[in-house]
């Protein structure tokens, strides 16, 4: 709800761009086009210096006068907004080689269509036909979004984000329409539904967005301006202009900017109200009654968050017995101890916590995001560690539950099966480190270790099921990667299709659970009898296996099956790989006189898979070629 | 600063052009960026500036300086 109290100078008085942007989003009143170019300036005015973000719309209706708003959201978020409108209408010829909008080389494409592009019979009302027809017309509806779709994708267009304008009309049947045998919103989520589907499976690096939610956000009656919807088909209010703006700009974000990883979280006046140390369990805000309930709400918004893929941690100076009796004991606690992947309860200073809990879940600082209260705090972390990014939480309980949903790197572009079961893999792997105190305690060593662990490899060959994740890999993998080469969705379809590539992946599991895919190998084989490797990488939660000599030794197994005997590799050195400075040297690679690692495989050949306490097991799924002499 | 003034301000910024272009007695075929995307834009400036609302069929009329003064004027009256 509105504050009609708010303060605009709460919007103009503030001295750093992240602040600026927390008080936009914090800011309940719909901006005017004035504000907004001041803000603009303001947001252009403060360092670091904006990155270029390059964006082109496609629209059949009017797009150009969202720019200030783009523009401004762009600024907030760090971006100097370079944007091309492409030829009113449903300008197909814009996907052809040589369009002005291929030429202006963008990292997003929207394409803002309305509900009767899909089909002209959505011009006039759905609710009198009877459940073949609508079953034809939404077939009709999804051809039509697939040839739109397919033909941008098909090019490169950046990222790309498919918006389908809702109807700026009531229901057709009124106040009975969600009694109705036919209900048009019941038809239309069934038909975003099919084009979600579809472009999840067949359409890499594009999303619809759901401007349904974002009408429903804004309010039908808040949305549309009907004046300008008539005059000059612009259908926004500034409000819904401001909305939709932000949600490109979030789009900007994710695409340039560390992929946000781990939510770290305070306790005192963040999971609760109060000082748990003070105030004691019984003490603390945290129940059914306000503002113990905006507590409540404001865990059960940050579980939303972990099915986004983010692992939880927790970071508070207190004493531990204090919040793990919290944790443990209290009714109203929704967040257990389960729920985090690492907890730093101490009286240390909150960034040293930082830098350990970084260590521990072996992921960089730059993919916090860190949740606390205190100004002191908050300060301290970005002075000290400006890498990561700091949310201050909401002074009053009741703007708590809603605080994070303007943090665009919480937000995803895709959500993979490993992303959505990490928490339960930091669980595993808190229970192999118990497996290595044990066997240490048993006077055993890293070998006996590793046995215990009972692997077990499995290596996918061209595996196009795992295009997502393996897009993923590249993006995300810093550490454990020899070429540091980042391939997005589409590229990686590319090198999927190509026979001249060898895409190999390995997800690898033990007895404590499955790793999912973690581990990538993209060969090149351009001449004969020889190999390339262009990517090299594996995810860090499984170092320290001897995976990573297993999958290379079976990747060269199936290139010696396929005539290949020498080798060439490269180690690009960068300020987070040096992890792998050693890794060809170790491997039989020798570096070359043209800099570059070169391994015969006649007097290196594949080590056997009876050297590593890791069961292999070869799988190929697209490429029957390479199944007939791949058996393990 | 008095309305024109301020209104000579709004029309510059909006459409983007030199405020010494933009003249008491400026008009839209003046402008290049006064097309029918400018007067839009410059109709969605002038409510937020001057805190009015106008009506869908007085967008057309408004397209001078002295068209729009004339129309705040007897905002003003009322």
């Amino acid at each position: 709800m509105v504050n009609p109290k708010a303060d605009p100078d709460a919007l103009f008085g503030v001295e750093s761009r992240a602040a600026l942007l927390a008080a936009v989003a914090g800011w309940r009143q719909p901006l005017t086009l004035p504000q907004v170019r001041r803000l603009t300036e303001m947001a252009t005015g403060f360092g670091p210096a904006l990155q270029p973000l390059r964006l082109a719309i496609v629209h059949t209706y009017t797009s150009d006068l969202l720019d200030p708003w783009l523009a401004m959201h762009a600024a907030l978020a760090g971006f100097d907004l370079q944007c091309h409108h492409a030829p009113h209408g449903l300008a197909l010829q814009e996907a052809q080689p040589g369009s002005g909008l291929l030429a202006h080389r963008p990292d997003i494409t929207l394409l803002m269509l309305r509900r009767e592009d899909l089909h002209p019979d959505l011009a006039a009302p759905i609710v009198g036909l009877d459940a073949k027809q609508l079953d034809a017309l939404r077939q009709a509806c999804l051809a039509q979004v697939q040839a739109i779709v397919g033909a941008f994708r098909s090019q490169a267009v950046g990222q790309l984000q498919l918006s389908i304008l809702p109807s700026p009309a009531a229901p057709a049947l009124g106040i009975y329409a969600a009694h109705g045998a036919c209900s048009e919103a019941a038809w239309w989520a069934g038909l975003q539904s099919d084009i979600a589907a579809w472009m999840r499976s067949e359409c890499p690096s594009s999303m619809l967005m759901d401007m349904d939610e974002l009408a429903r956000s804004v309010g039908r009656d808040a949305m549309f301006d009907l004046r300008f919807w008539f005059s000059a088909q612009f259908p926004f209010t500034a409000r819904a202009a401001s909305a939709f703006a932000r949600q490109v700009a979030t789009v900007g974000v994710l695409l340039k900017s560390p992929r946000a990883k781990v939510l770290v979280l305070d306790a005192d006046n963040t999971l609760w109200g109060g000082v748990v140390g003070e105030d004691g369990i019984q003490g603390i805000a945290l129940g059914q009654d306000y503002p113990g309930n905006a507590f409540r709400a404001f865990q059960r918004r940050i579980l939303d968050f972990q099915q986004r893929g983010l692992i939880l941690a927790l970071c508070s100076k207190n004493n531990a017995a204090d919040v793990e009796q919290v944790l443990r004991e209290h009714p109203h606690q929704i967040l257990r101890e389960q729920h985090f992947s690492a907890q730093r309860v101490n009286w240390l200073d909150k960034a040293e916590n930082l830098v350990s809990l970084a260590e521990e879940l072996n992921v960089d600082l730059d993919s916090f995001v860190f949740v606390d209260d205190s100004d002191h705090e908050c300060a301290a972390v970005r002075h000290a560690l400006p890498q990561i990014e700091v949310v201050q939480a909401p002074r009053r309980a009741v703007d708590l539950p809603g605080c994070l949903d303007h943090v665009a790197r919480l937000e995803v572009l895709a959500l993979t099966a490993e992303d959505l079961a990490k928490t339960e893999m930091y669980a595993q792997e808190r229970r192999r480190r118990d497996l290595v105190a044990d066997v240490q305690r048993a006077g055993g060593g890293h070998g006996e270790y590793l046995a215990g662990l009972q692997m077990c490899m499995q290596v996918n060959v061209g595996c196009s099921a795992h295009l997502a994740r393996l897009s993923q890999l590249t993006r995300k993998t810093n550490q454990f990667n020899l070429t540091t080469r980042r391939y997005d969705e589409q590229q990686m379809r590319a090198l999927l299709a190509d026979d001249d590539t060898l895409v190999l992946d390995f997800s690898l599991a033990d007895r404590f659970g499955d790793s999912g895919i973690v581990g990538l190998a993209i060969w090149r084989l351009n001449a004969p009898a020889s190999a390339e490797l262009d990517s090299f990488m594996m995810s860090c939660r499984v170092i320290g296996r001897q995976a990573e000599s297993a999958f290379l030794e079976a990747s060269t197994r199936l290139l010696g099956e396929r005539g290949v005997q020498a080798l060439v590799a490269d180690h690009f050195p960068t300020a987070k790989n040096a992890l792998v400075a050693r890794f060809l040297p170790e491997h039989g690679f020798e570096r070359g006189a043209d800099g570059r690692y070169h391994r015969s495989l006649r007097s290196r050949p594949p080590r056997s898979p009876s050297e590593f306490p890791v069961e292999v097991r070869v799988i190929a799924a697209d490429r029957l070629d390479v199944l007939t002499n791949a058996a393990p | 600063m008095n309305v024109i003034d301020q209104l000579r301000q709004t029309i510059a910024t909006t459409l983007k052009v030199p405020l010494e272009r933009v003249t008491p007695t400026t008009r839209d075929e003046d402008l290049a960026a006064w097309d029918s995307l400018g007067q839009v834009n410059l109709m969605m400036a002038l409510e937020q500036t001057f805190d009015v609302y106008i009506e869908v069929e007085d967008f057309e009329k408004l397209n001078s300086v002295p068209a729009i003064v004339g129309y705040l004027g007897s905002r003003d009256a009322r």
